[in-house]
């Protein structure tokens, strides 16, 4: 995998590029032409007068360089508002996490992995603002364990994922999303990502 | 005589406002400074850390085990910290409300209260920046009530924005027994509620419900 991180990364560019170096992750720079196109971009929310305007982080948005490669966004705060907005751009290969989550090294090496295959990765702060939103209805027919299963899938991760996150065998994690989605008059989804995007739009978070 | 009285009056009366504004404008000033250098300094020295701590432990599988044991530690306590700086730096203004309105920002606040939180938010334009402010700030301290002292299940938090006034309204299951009392963390709300001329009752009879209501005009 090839990794750029966007000009403009100040605050965790070193601990980025030692990060990448130590998990064997190849980077290119974005300044400079002879690189090849990279599968995934790592952009900062805190740039300062590019996309959080002055000096107080905001919206992300995606890469200008790279419009179409996957792009993940790093933010000193996240907002379910900016992660709507974010996936309006578009829903596949988009991640937006809080920035303190690269410190989990292999959880945050497994997001970058997701979001360059074309899947999502959003943080776990945002899908708790997702899932206030809808407190209100449909998901007072999920036990809390429902909403916990719900809630990880539309973090994006895999039932495999969900499994290893919870302690909970493969087999388990799918009877719990497919009666989650019963119980929510979901379609069941064809694979991961259909299941990824069936929670989000359900979450009202994506179209 | 009277005349020149009650003209003083208005003039001390206008005075009193227009500095009364400047006071809140300059406590908004500072607060926002004191939340950037948190955020640009303290905030990235500590994500820093973690993420340093983080690759340690990552990329060493064969520390001893008290070494990663203390490691581990480390890395625990640094993002912990982390989560407790973030609701700070959030706890004095939260961006979002200035950039998306208060729907965005309650949204926000809602999911990070250890309690199920029912929020309505029906409000169609902007209130003043100012009123906002109070109205995200009495809700916050309704829900920091309702869980420190209310041993609630539920809260239910509606915001109203008529032509001329905006009205919150905090209810929780719990026990009751909220009081504005000197120092309380209500009490403070309440002046908050005055500095925009609005008013925050609390209604709390013991063995609950407890329900709050700011009546803010804009």
């Amino acid at each position: 995998m090839l990794v750029a991180i966007a000009d403009g990364f100040v605050a965790m560019r070193n601990d980025l590029l030692r990060l990448l170096g130590a998990v064997g992750i190849d980077v290119v720079r974005e300044a400079g032409d002879p690189y090849p196109t990279p599968d995934l971009v790592l952009v900062d929310a805190r740039v300062p007068g590019g996309l959080c305007g002055e000096d107080v982080p905001a919206a992300p948005a995606p890469h200008r360089r790279w419009p179409s490669v996957p792009v993940l966004v790093l933010s000193p705060q996240v907002e379910e508002r900016y992660a709507v907005e974010l996936l309006r751009t578009r829903t596949r290969g988009i991640g937006y996490l809080l920035e303190e989550r690269v410190a989990d090294v292999d959880d945050f090496v497994e997001a970058m992995v997701r979001v360059a295959a074309g899947g999502v990765a959003l943080d776990p702060e945002v899908v708790a603002q997702l899932l206030v939103r809808r407190r209100d209805g449909p998901l007072d027919r999920l036990t809390p364990r429902h909403v916990q299963v719900i809630g990880m899938i539309a973090e994006g991760r895999s039932i495999a994922g969900v499994a290893v996150a919870l302690k909970m065998s493969d087999s388990a994690v799918t009877r719990y999303v497919e009666s989650a989605f019963a119980r929510l008059g979901l379609t069941p989804a064809k694979d991961e990502y259909g299941r990824v995007l069936a929670v989000l739009r359900f979450l009202k978070a994506a179209g | 005589m009277g005349g020149g009285r009650s003209a003083a009056l208005g003039r001390r009366v206008e005075e009193l406002t227009a500095s009364r504004s400047g006071v809140i404008d300059a406590a908004a000033v500072e607060r926002r400074r004191i939340q950037r250098d948190l955020r640009n300094e303290t905030q990235q020295r500590l994500t820093s850390l973690s993420v340093n701590l983080g690759i340690a432990l990552a990329t060493n599988p064969d520390l001893p085990p008290a070494v990663r044991e203390t490691v581990a530690q480390a890395h625990e306590q640094a993002k912990q910290s982390l989560v407790e700086l973030r609701d700070l730096i959030r706890g004095i203004h939260p961006e979002v409300l200035d950039e998306r309105g208060l729907d965005a920002a309650l949204s926000g606040l809602a999911a990070r209260t250890p309690l199920p939180v029912r929020l309505r938010v029906d409000v169609r334009r902007r209130a003043p920046r100012a009123v906002e402010a109070v109205a995200y700030a009495v809700v916050a301290e309704a829900l920091a009530n309702a869980v420190r002292h209310a041993r609630a299940g539920l809260v239910e938090v509606v915001v109203e924005l008529t032509a001329s006034r905006l009205r919150v309204t905090v209810r929780d299951d719990g026990c009751g027994g909220a009081r504005l009392s000197a120092g309380s963390g209500l009490r403070g709300a309440a002046q908050r509620a005055r500095s925009v001329d609005g008013t925050l009752q609390v209604h709390s009879p013991p063995g609950g419900p407890t329900t709050i209501v700011a009546d803010l005009p804009c």
